[in-house]
């Protein structure tokens, strides 16, 4: 049956605000930081992730409205009809980098290696943005580095943490691992895993979440910064995760003609920026010198010894039409490799389907 | 009594309302500290994870994870037990650390050991020499259980008690007893037969305001949740008390308790509320038993039918006073203010329609459904609605409980209700709201004790405790102390609090501690700037009004501050 074509509500039809002076709609459930990024405002933001619920901790996206005696965090707060927004009023960017000043004044590291995270420069840029020198209200540091924690995958240079919380959020929000959590209160707040632990000992799936969306660097991705002192620069491909059947989109890293790192796409269909721990960090195996470079075929003593292609190929056809001939057409099964690409995995299925005549044919991935 | 096994707790906890805090208590009492694997039980207990609870159990400053845990000595070292030898205490009392204001400045200094609430005193002058331990008698001799004050005689105009309202009867032997409250009129305004609409309105005209500090009008909170769609609907009150200097709470539970759980009963009604919860700050134990004695009896008298009512004690942490931290710390969560909106009238316990009211709110409502809206209206004085709570502390000579009218002048209350602050002796400063409302000079004692009033010369009556010092003090040590505790108890969640507070306390720092610049004027631009960015930008009104301090210390004290520098140059 069809359904019946609701007529807007009337609420819903007068859903205008004033963003800066400017009329603008928006559809109720809004939030106002939603709308400023329509606008194209540039409000800044720390603790901000879209995927995230809103949480209201790094307060550097805060706008005034008019009748509010104070400014309200614009990822927080929703838009409603015939709110009056400012989003950046020469107060609001001097508290802005107060804010800001206070946060380097934790943190003064200057650059961050980019290959740390997708997110790492958020901080910097700001810093940069806001003119903030890291002179002004010096004081204790509260992070601490858990240096003992040698695992391969995630640095926890915590001396770069300005507690936005977005990696406990991500865990818990995104992946529902709920591994890292915070302890204590105030400014002796800590990112930590059950009892303080090593991450291999806690919830942890090195899915690298929480590297993806630190803005400071803090959590950071250790394979990808074995290429920190490389001197090419940092380029991107867009490509597909070889490793299972979901289809993740990844940009790949690469300085020169090596693989530095793996980078889960934040626009790719199947997984909106998310990876598990093979698609994140198990990538080593495409530069790695045990890789064959050349076919290899049996001598007749057993061993492997290099041929050329034309030789491996006969000997492979060879084996294929035996069975064929002796056993039938269902005596061949072809598997393709999850590391293969996926051109590869295509021309094996075509391979068995139209030499063979089977439909025996799978995908390690599919396991 | 055999000691209960892990299972045994969880099974005693598991299906009750809010079962985190109890099952949490239970562990600690029975271990006195809280061990890995009864966090392992818990979180499997309650089905939660692990990492959170652990997160969650490191944020309140009274659950140990180490021996001698709850065993040791915790001894308040707030502002007001500073003034009275809590450090000699604290030096004699082996493995004794401090605890923030503990909710008793009006008597000897509070020590928490195991689960009781003892007192210390430096009677005999045993404490009075400082830095000399030996030959001293045992610290045991000094510590001692006693019962909270009443509140001092009233010494308003006839000393007939005819200006009070919740402390009206409070001083009438017996009152705490379910007989004795309903010798002295208890329980007439739940058993009369009045409609929701109608107990709104009477407290709607008779302009109660809430009690707890942000002061909004208490009828339309519970008309709000009155309308709001969602069941159930809950009452909670806000029993945590943690701001210093503030203990009149405390005064009415352990005095009048039947007149709190008569306010919930009667809020539940005109709310359509079947539960309730009090959230009782840890460092009350003996309320905590007076509570639910005076819960027990009530429901036997089938006064609470309908109406599942029971007390939750906190676990030390002064955020969770705020109401939506509060509501995530009953459901277990970590206690981070929530983002308002929604409000807890819509979104509350459970994301349910939920009225929070402070215990000296609920505690009014009976009293002005028995005499009217206008009774209690005029009894402020002026165009002033009704009475306020003071507690009074610090150098006077009677600390205690006041009840005023609202509008009353300050100086009446310093100098003709409390005595002054002692022969010889000048007020230097008070305090306003606790800490919160920041301090007013000798100057600015003219003062009346009233929001507009107070809120026009900067400050606030907030929760009403007033903190006295006299003129031998050194007021920023005062406000260094004042901003260490708001850093000891920022919850972390937001920039401005989280890093603010504790950069601020560094300025104030007389010592080792302190950073930042040590001539004046860069010295209070920076003060300044991060003040203004705090009162502006702050998640919840803990780092809004932290800096109040600071602001108040400039304006009154600036040659104490220069001197202050000086120091730190030098
Ligand atoms: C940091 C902070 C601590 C608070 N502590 C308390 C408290 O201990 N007791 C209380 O009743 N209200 C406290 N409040 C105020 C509550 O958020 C809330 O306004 C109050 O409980 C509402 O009750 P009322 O309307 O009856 O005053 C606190 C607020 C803040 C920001
Ligand atoms: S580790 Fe990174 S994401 Fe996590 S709280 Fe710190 S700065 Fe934020
Ligand atoms: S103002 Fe302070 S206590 Fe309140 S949310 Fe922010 S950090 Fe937490
Ligand atoms: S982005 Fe809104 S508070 Fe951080
Ligand atoms: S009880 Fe110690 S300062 Fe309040």
């Amino acid at each position: 049956m069809n359904q019946p074509i609701q007529t807007p509500a009337p609420s819903t039809l007068a859903a205008v605000m004033e963003m800066d002076g400017q009329e603008v709609s928006f559809t109720p459930g809004e939030t106002i930081y939603e709308v400023s990024q329509r606008m194209g405002r540039q409000v800044p933001t720390l603790c901000y992730d879209d995927r995230l619920d809103p949480f209201g901790g790094c307060r550097l996206c805060v706008v005034e409205v008019e009748g509010l005696r104070n400014p309200v965090a614009s990822c927080t707060t929703k838009a409603t009809p015939g709110m009056k927004v400012h989003t950046k009023t020469p107060t609001l960017e001097r508290h802005r980098k107060t804010l800001l000043e206070l946060v380097v004044s934790e943190n003064p590291k200057a650059t961050i290696d980019p290959l740390r995270g997708s997110a790492s420069q958020e901080l910097v840029q700001l810093r940069t943005r806001y003119g903030v020198t890291g002179e002004r209200f010096a004081g204790h540091h509260s992070g601490q580095s858990r240096t003992d924690d040698a695992n391969p995958f995630i640095l926890r240079d915590y001396d770069q943490c300005i507690s936005c919380y977005r990696c406990v959020r991500v865990c818990a929000e995104q992946e529902g691992d709920y591994a890292i959590s915070v302890r204590g209160r105030g400014f002796e707040t800590k990112i930590t895993t059950e009892f303080d632990g090593l991450l291999q000992d806690s919830a942890c799936t090195f899915c690298g979440q929480c590297v993806q969306t630190c803005p400071t660097g803090a959590l950071a991705d250790r394979k990808a910064m074995r290429a920190q002192a490389d001197p090419e620069p940092i380029a991107a491909t867009r490509s597909v995760c070889p490793y299972c059947g979901v289809g993740c989109s990844v940009d790949l890293l690469s300085k020169g003609d090596k693989l530095v790192g793996i980078r889960p796409a934040r626009d790719g269909g199947a997984n909106l920026g998310a990876l598990c721990v093979k698609g994140q960090f198990a990538f080593d195996f495409v530069q790695h010198e045990d890789r064959l470079r050349t076919p290899l075929v049996r001598g007749d003593d057993g061993t492997l010894r290099p041929a050329s292609w034309d030789e491996a190929l006969d000997r492979a056809a060879a084996g294929f039409a035996k069975a064929l001939h002796d056993h039938g057409r269902h005596s061949t099964y072809a598997i393709a490799s999850g590391r293969a690409p996926h051109e590869s995995a295509y021309a094996i299925q075509k391979l068995i389907r139209a030499t063979s005549g089977t439909n025996y044919v799978d995908n390690c991935s599919r396991a | 009594m055999p000691t209960p096994t892990d299972d045994e707790l969880i099974q005693r906890w598991r299906s009750e309302p809010a079962p985190l805090l109890p099952l949490l208590h239970a562990f600690h009492d029975r271990d006195g500290h809280l061990t890995d694997d009864a966090l392992r039980a818990v979180a499997k207990g309650l089905r939660m994870p692990l990492a959170d609870l652990f997160g969650t159990v490191t944020f309140y400053h009274h659950f140990a994870r180490t021996p001698p845990g709850q065993r040791a000595p915790r001894v308040c070292d707030g502002p007001v037990c500073r003034l009275r030898g809590c450090d000699a205490l604290l030096r004699a009392l082996p493995d004794a650390t401090p605890m923030p204001c503990a909710g008793r400045c009006d008597a000897p200094i509070p020590v928490l050991r195991g689960a009781e609430l003892l007192v210390g005193t430096t009677a005999g002058g045993a404490f009075g020499a400082q830095g000399d331990e030996r030959g001293w008698p045992p610290p045991e001799a000094f510590l001692r259980l006693e019962p909270s004050p009443l509140p001092p005689p009233y010494p308003g105009a006839a000393g007939d008690g005819s200006g009070e309202c919740v402390f009206a009867e409070i001083r009438t032997p017996g009152r705490a007893t379910l007989a004795g409250y309903r010798a002295t009129g208890g329980y007439e305004a739940l058993t009369a037969a009045r409609s929701p609409s109608e107990i709104i309105d009477v407290i709607t005209q008779s302009g109660l305001a809430g009690r707890g500090g942000a002061g909004f009008p208490t009828g339309r909170k519970w008309q709000a949740v009155a309308d709001a769609p969602g069941d159930p609907k809950t009452i909670v009150c806000n029993a945590d008390e943690g701001e210093p200097g503030c203990f009149k709470d405390r005064a009415l539970m352990d005095h009048d308790p039947h007149a709190l759980i008569e306010g919930m009963a009667i809020a539940a009604r005109a709310t359509g509320a079947t539960r309730g919860f009090i959230y009782l700050r840890y460092e009350y134990p003996d309320t905590m038993v007076i509570l639910e004695r005076a819960i027990a009896e009530a429901k036997t008298a089938g006064l609470l039918d309908g109406f599942a009512l029971c007390v939750r004690r906190g676990a030390g942490a002064y955020v969770c006073g705020e109401e939506t931290s509060l509501l995530n710390s009953l459901e277990g969560k970590h206690p981070f203010p929530r983002n308002r909106p929604p409000y807890p009238v819509t979104h509350g316990y459970e994301d349910k329609p939920t009225v929070v009211n402070n215990v000296e709110t609920l505690c009014a409502v009976a009293p002005i459904l028995r005499h009217g809206a206008t009774w209690y209206r005029t009894l402020g004085l002026g165009d002033h609605a009704g009475t306020k709570v003071i507690s009074l502390s610090g150098d006077v000579v009677r600390p205690g409980n006041y009840e005023v009218p609202i509008g009353l002048p300050l100086r009446t209350l310093l100098d003709e209700w409390a005595g002054g602050p002692g022969p010889g002796r000048s007020v230097q400063a008070v305090t306003m709201a606790g800490l919160s409302g920041g301090l007013l000079g000798a100057e600015r004692l003219d003062v009346t004790l009233d929001e507009p009033c107070l809120r026009s010369h900067g400050s606030f009556l907030g929760a009403g405790g007033i903190m006295v010092f006299d003129d031998t003090r050194d007021m920023v040590a005062v406000a260094h102390e004042a901003m260490a505790f708001f850093a000891h108890e920022s919850c972390g969640k937001c920039f401005p609090c989280r890093i603010g507070t504790q950069r601020l306390s560094e300025r104030l720092s007389p010592g080792p501690g302190g950073s930042g610049p040590t001539e004046l004027d860069p010295w209070t631009t920076e003060v300044v700037d991060i003040g203004d960015a705090m009162k502006a930008t702050s998640a919840c009104g803990l780092g809004t009004a932290a800096p109040l301090i600071t602001d108040s210390l400039l304006k009154y004290f600036p040659e104490q501050v220069a001197r202050h520098l000086a120091a730190r140059k030098a």
